[in-house]
């Protein structure tokens, strides 16, 4: 069980190379790969949760060790049998057209895959149809939009509306600098939140 | 964690010209107008020394070669000690830059926001709470204890003090016999005098009156002090326009040569005493006829103080931090910020009562400690200033994230971010809606509940059972808590 609590300290750390080590290793001493995942990568992620939420842990740090989680993940990718991970979700995430802002969208992004979600990030300056293509493409649970100005909120609210005449079949949650509840509620998206620990918090519960 | 001691000579109010004028003008001052001593012991041992007594009208005059071989024999580095180890010991001298606490209030706006008079109980709790928090350097006695007895009140201020932070101790000293009974205590806890001389970690302050006059009972505690070879400050204070010239460089001129006065005294008892220049430089609002700690005059006479300081190559014992605000508002706040940040960035030494004061140092509370500990981590920041070399010019990272791409995640960022940028703990940094969520509070609420969490939890290095057993045998007069 050494090599287990070495994989989880290590993603904890942010020490992506190491893990993939220490995977190599744990595979050699025939520990079981659903073992690996779950005890030793996913628990550790756990851990990283809550050392975030006490403020022990900063972003960049939880971002770190979701990266060196990942890694992780990759390696073991041609050994995983069916149940061995499971995500908890997938999220289409971009900016509205109009709009080049993305570092909140993209800490979003990432905040959500460290949290074990699948994440497909469309990028900045989406249109409407590249989110209704995405949409079908993508089967996702949640849709994001975001936008930083003031000017591109409109289309915020046009895309929800045109998402929903579509028959697109996905909560709708939506965020940036200007964007509040009462203008969620107002444009009938299915969420807001402030910041991206909130995004994860408000993913986990539309989808619970 | 920024430490103290830090340097910086980012700040300069004053040419090389300047410097050299106001200490010509000083220089004749202490020469031609000369400085009021009335304590006989004092005037016998000036005139012993070479200085020129006019005994009729208590007039003491001193040379330009008696203050300048006053100056060389004073320390350039006084260390005030960490009780237990070296881990907080303040080495001041240079540009050297440590932010404490300053006294002596008689009042304290407690938890409840109610006003009341400061007692024993205050001192140690005060101690305890500058304990714990990391950007106060020092712990000069803030309060004065209203209930005791003027007998008891020099033992008990230092008692408390020590018995709840190991941090360098300073305090003012208010009966003469006190000094004796205080630094008998000390030894006892150092395990003998030479200890307490070798590392002190108490200091004392005897106050020299503007415009350049001494009383009796200061000039009898400084002449112990000294005799006893332990750190002193000459904590002199003019106001500008009452009790000095209206005009900065006019005050400079008397400050420096009231402080000189100072090194000038505690030489001759002792030469190679650890003196502190000593400066409180403040003005009186001629509207009000208020005294004035907070003003930005303050912080710019300050500032300039640190370069006189440090023309003589002498430790400095500066002022900062201060307000004239009664209650932690936002008068508070940017006076404090301005009068700590001139003088930290001009490389001042012991920047006292930047820590906890209020109401033009009448008043202290406990969330001002806290909130005056962000403000002095702010300001420690900007002393500590830009560091430039290969790794923090970053081309390897700026290449590597490229064009649209971010730093989250980068292993320089991970690895710097706890130290380029310094995190406040009482203030909002979360977007409208997660500080509504919270309660909408402003600092001073978040403060009281930092104030309150530490003053619960936190246990300081209390003297030794034993040591402290027969302290009390020694001084009944010390209040149990």
């Amino acid at each position: 069980m050494n090599n287990i609590l070495g994989i989880k300290n290590s993603v904890i750390a942010g020490e992506d190379e190491l893990v993939v080590e220490l995977v190599k290793q744990a595979l050699d001493t025939e520990i079981a790969v659903s073992t690996i995942v779950n005890e030793g990568l996913i628990e550790a992620m756990n851990v990283v949760g809550s050392k975030m939420a006490t403020g022990e842990m900063y972003v960049p740090e939880v971002l770190m060790s979701a990266a060196a989680m990942q890694l992780g993940l990759e390696y073991l990718k041609p050994l995983l049998k069916e149940g061995d991970v499971t995500s908890r979700g997938k999220v289409v995430i971009g900016t509205v057209q109009g709009d080049l802002h993305d570092i909140g969208k993209n800490l979003v992004a990432m905040m959500l895959e460290s949290s074990g979600y699948e994440v497909i990030n469309l990028g900045v300056d989406q249109s409407i149809e590249n989110f209704l293509q995405a949409a079908k493409d993508n089967q996702p649970d949640v849709i994001g939009l975001s936008a930083l100005l003031t000017t591109t909120m409109p289309n915020i609210r046009e895309n929800v509306r045109l998402l929903r005449e579509a028959g697109i079949n996905a909560k709708i949650i939506v965020g940036g600098a200007p964007v509040n509840a009462d203008f969620a509620t107002e444009i009938g998206a299915d969420g807001y939140a402030a910041d991206s620990a909130g995004a994860v918090a408000l993913v986990k519960q539309l989808l619970s | 964690m920024l430490k103290g001691g830090m340097e910086t000579s980012a700040l300069k109010f004053l040419t090389e010209e300047d410097i050299s004028k106001i200490h010509r003008v000083s220089m004749r001052v202490l020469a031609e107008v000369g400085v009021q001593i009335t304590e006989t012991e004092a005037l016998d041992l000036c005139k012993e020394k070479g200085a020129r007594v006019d005994y009729a009208n208590n007039r003491v005059y001193f040379s330009e070669e008696l203050v300048m071989k006053a100056v060389e024999s004073a320390p350039s580095t006084v260390t005030i000690y960490d009780r237990l180890d070296d881990t907080r010991n303040i080495v001041l001298g240079g540009n050297k830059v440590y932010l404490g606490t300053g006294g002596t209030a008689i009042n304290i706006l407690d938890l409840d926001r109610i006003r009341r008079e400061t007692t024993t109980e205050d001192i140690a709790n005060t101690a305890r709470l500058v304990d714990a928090l990391d950007n106060v350097h020092f712990f000069v006695i803030p309060c004065y204890p209203n209930e005791l007895d003027t007998k008891d009140v020099d033992v008990n201020r230092f008692y408390h003090s020590i018995n709840n932070t190991t941090k360098p101790i300073m305090g003012g000293i208010f009966t003469v016999d006190g000094v004796d009974k205080v630094i008998k205590m000390a030894a006892e806890i150092a395990g003998g005098m030479d200890k307490l001389r070798e590392r002190p970690f108490i200091s004392f302050i005897a106050s020299i009156l503007s415009p350049l006059k001494l009383d009796n009972d200061r000039t009898k505690i400084l002449f112990k002090v000294a005799r006893a070879g332990l750190p002193i400050a000459t904590s002199t204070a003019p106001l500008a326009g009452a009790t000095s010239p209206v005009t900065l460089a006019g005050t400079l001129v008397q400050l420096n040569a009231e402080a000189l006065t100072g090194v000038v005294l505690t030489q001759m008892v002792n030469p190679g005493t650890p003196i502190l220049y000593s400066s409180v430089p403040t003005i009186m609002d001629m509207q009000t006829m208020s005294f004035l700690f907070g003003s930005v005059e303050s912080g710019i006479m300050n500032a300039a103080v640190a370069q006189m300081a440090q023309f003589y190559k002498l430790p400095l014992y500066s002022t900062g931090g201060i307000s004239d605000s009664k209650q932690p508002d936002q008068q508070a706040g940017f006076e404090k910020a301005l009068t700590a940040i001139l003088p930290a960035l001009a490389g001042a030494n012991f920047i006292h009562e930047a820590a906890g004061q209020l109401d033009s140092g009448m008043t202290i509370s406990y969330a001002q400690y806290v909130i005056d500990n962000d403000i002095s981590g702010c300001v420690l920041r900007a002393v500590r200033g830009i560091e430039v070399d290969e790794e923090t010019l970053a081309y390897d990272v700026i290449a590597k994230v490229g064009p649209g791409g971010n730093y989250l995640a980068q292993r320089q960022t991970v690895k710097k971010m706890r130290t380029e940028f310094f995190y406040p703990k009482a203030v909002n940094r979360i977007n409208y809606e997660g500080w509504e969520e919270a309660g909408a509070k402003d600092t001073w609420t978040l403060a009281e509940e930092v104030a309150k969490e530490i003053l619960i939890k936190h246990v300081p290095q209390r003297l030794l059972e034993e040591i402290d057993q027969k302290i009390r045998e020694i001084e009944p007069g010390i209040k149990v808590l």
